[in-house]
């Protein structure tokens, strides 16, 4: 098994086309690591450049501890695996696992027992003699996974593996990775567009996006504590909520109000930004759908540390666990995600009012100008640990 | 039993239709197009006296008269091996460079690459009439003149557009990632290219290889000028024993039939490779 780093890796494509710049990251021994980020983002590109397939620009790749940057790929020990097209169309199933371990001169008997152990785990024993074209895609893709391995390479480079298979095969195909990385005790990069995927299975997640690293956390600490707006708008199912806003001294307290809403801050936050609040600055807020509720027939509760937006009904999704209801307020539309239990008593229908609970402690808020998280929800109970970033 | 032949008709699916007309049409084109071919064949196994009879004779008896006058008397089994020498070695030749020279067109980018690819083409687009005579000079300053080097080498330079063209787009259908999994898994470059790529496109250069191949054994217009007793092939041959102060049209019969039934027969049995190669990448 290997260590992976990546020392301040640039890729220019053509002219002035920076792919990946200044990339630098670390993989652990064993370390399951997601590469997330929107296509385009040099994910791949980053992933090509580590298995050897593209020389970066600028910068280092190591591989424990060595410099591998122009190192030929079969040099590495890497082993990696595409969205499609990693097998051999003319070679059986069996052929196509075995072609790693032919091209080591593996005596005939290891090399059987090996594909076999393989197969068996994957669970493709009995599609061995089977040529590529007679497989499925989930199929194909564990053949693929299965040639990977095989052999036993220091470090795992998976391109969207399973980002082709319908929903089903791929919510299984996760439970299967994160069985296999344990079992092969591998060191694993995961590229994957798919923020499902980093959160199920990732040890640590890298946000990329431009080319640059976003955040590198675990994946709780990228839902929860979101470094920047990108982040917090491309983790999370429904997607966060942004208000535009300003941080104000109102009266005595301080609050974050836009466009039709004025949110009174906790003494957390409010601690937080009491410098930032005397100059009037805009920010964005960043509100999870999960975390939000519908407010029952417009009847305020008394709790003090919730407060509401007034908005009306744009649509309603019915996802059966829950409901997300969409509303919009003044020129954006927030989602608000509702489980089944908690749904307000009563029938909504387009453009009926509602009030939205804002548990004031849970928001996120990012300044405008640089999206950079200002301050993070304050984690309960441990009100000494408020995050300040931006301000 | 009955219900497995019942043949389910989708209610949208447009009628059958009863074409006989165009088997006609089909008849009567092939009619058209086999008939001098048929003839040609008659006539070399006629005798001379047999193939001036006015009105011509649609039956008589058949004599390989002709057939032991042109291999005995001309020597056509001498320029038959000429041809296979040239063809196969100039079609070896070109498919080999040939390969190369498309993979590296299709697969890798460097300055100039379209420049190139179409500099090949235009190789391909002047008639062999208009360069024949710069050719024949080049030819004799160099003393390659009748030789089998000289010919080979031309024929190569010839069809290697050809090849280069044809099999480029096959390539550029091969995903790429096939030869970088090979190349991670531990491959060379040069083993990626030997047991994936190659297999791969096997169909494609063999349908070249039959193709260069046909055209090479057909060549006429350069063969007959730059070729001379050593080295003639067999269609520029045919002129010289077949056409004096009258043309034999038995001779001429029986040497069309020996020229054209080796390509004839080679291709009926390749037909099947040759149309798969061609269709490589269009069922997927």
């Amino acid at each position: 098994m290997a260590r992976l780093e990546v020392d301040a890796v640039t890729k220019i494509f053509g002219a002035s086309v920076r792919a990946v710049d200044g990339l630098s990251f670390a993989v652990a021994d064993r370390e399951f690591v997601f590469l997330l980020g929107p296509s385009g983002a040099g994910k791949t590109t980053t992933l090509r450049m580590i298995a050897g397939l593209e020389q970066p620009s600028d910068g280092r790749v190591l591989i424990d501890g060595r410099d591998m940057t122009w190192a030929a790929p079969r040099d590495r020990n890497v082993a990696m695996v595409y969205d499609r097209n990693s097998l051999y169309p003319h070679l059986s199933a069996y052929e196509n696992m075995a072609y790693p371990l032919r091209l080591r001169r593996t005596p005939g008997a290891e090399l059987d027992a090996r594909v076999k152990r393989v197969a068996e785990i994957l669970r493709i024993g009995e599609l061995l003699d089977r040529a590529p074209r007679q497989l499925s895609g989930g199929q194909q893709q564990r053949v693929a996974i299965g040639r990977m391995l095989v052999r036993d390479a220091g470090l795992y480079l998976m391109d969207e593996p399973i980002s082709h298979l319908d929903a089903k095969l791929r919510s299984h195909m996760r439970l299967e990775f994160k069985k296999l990385q344990s079992e092969f005790a591998a060191t694993i990069l995961y590229v994957s567009h798919d923020q499902l995927e980093a959160m199920t299975m990732a040890d640590r997640i890298i946000v990329v996006d431009h080319g640059a690293i976003q955040q590198i956390g675990a994946p709780r600490e990228i839902f929860q504590r979101p470094a920047n707006r990108f982040v917090a708008g491309f983790v999370g199912e429904p997607a966060m909520n942004f208000l535009a806003c300003e941080v104000r001294a109102d009266g005595g307290k301080i609050a974050a109000a836009g466009d039709g809403f004025s949110l009174p801050l906790c003494a957390e936050h409010a601690a937080a930004l009491s410098a930032v609040a005397r100059t009037p600055k805009a920010f964005e807020i960043g509100l999870r759908p999960q975390h939000l509720a519908i407010a029952g027939n417009g009847a305020e509760d008394g709790d003090e540390r919730e407060s509401g937006i007034g908005g009306t009904i744009y649509a309603v999704e019915t996802l059966g666990s829950a409901t997300v209801f969409d509303v919009s307020v003044g020129q954006t539309v927030i989602r608000v995600q509702a489980n089944q239990d908690a749904l307000p008593n009563r029938a909504f229908r387009i453009n009926d009012p509602v009030r939205i609970r804002v548990d004031t402690r849970r928001l996120h808020l990012f300044d405008r100008e640089s999206g950079r998280a200002a301050i993070h929800p304050s984690l309960s109970r441990e009100s000494g640990r408020l995050a300040v970033l931006g301000a | 039993m009955t219900e497995s032949k019942r043949v389910i008709v989708s209610p949208k699916s447009a009628p059958v239709e009863n074409n006989w007309w165009v088997h006609m049409i089909l008849v009567t084109v092939f009619m058209i197009a086999v008939i001098p071919v048929l003839w040609v064949v008659m006539t070399a196994f006629m005798t001379k006296t047999q193939t001036q009879v006015m009105p011509p004779e649609i039956f008589f008896k058949p004599s390989f008269n002709a057939f032991g006058v042109i291999v005995r008397q001309f020597g056509m089994l001498t320029f038959m091996a000429h041809s296979i020498i040239i063809a196969v070695a100039s079609t070896f030749f070109s498919v080999t460079i040939g390969t190369f020279c498309a993979y590296a067109l299709a697969r890798f980018s460097f300055p100039g690459k379209e420049d190139v690819s179409f500099w090949i083409l235009t190789n391909r687009m002047m008639p062999a009439v208009a360069v024949i005579l710069p050719i024949f000079m080049i030819f004799q300053t160099f003393g390659l003149l009748d030789t089998f080097v000289g010919i080979i080498f031309l024929y190569t330079a010839m069809q290697l557009p050809f090849v280069v063209w044809m099999l480029k787009g096959y390539f550029e259908d091969i995903p790429r990632e096939f030869e970088e999994v090979a190349l991670v898994d531990g491959d060379t470059w040069l083993g990626a290219f030997r047991k994936v790529v190659l297999p791969l496109m096997r169909p494609s250069i063999t349908a070249a290889s039959i193709f260069v191949l046909i055209l090479s054994w057909n060549e006429y217009a350069f063969a007959l000028f730059l070729t001379g007793t050593n080295t003639r092939t067999l269609p520029p041959s045919v002129v010289t024993f077949t056409v004096s102060t009258e043309v034999s049209f038995d001779l001429l019969g029986a040497a069309a039939v020996i020229i054209a039934g080796p390509i004839l027969l080679f291709v009926v049995f390749v037909q099947k490779q040759f149309v798969r190669g061609l269709s490589m990448g269009m069922v997927r």
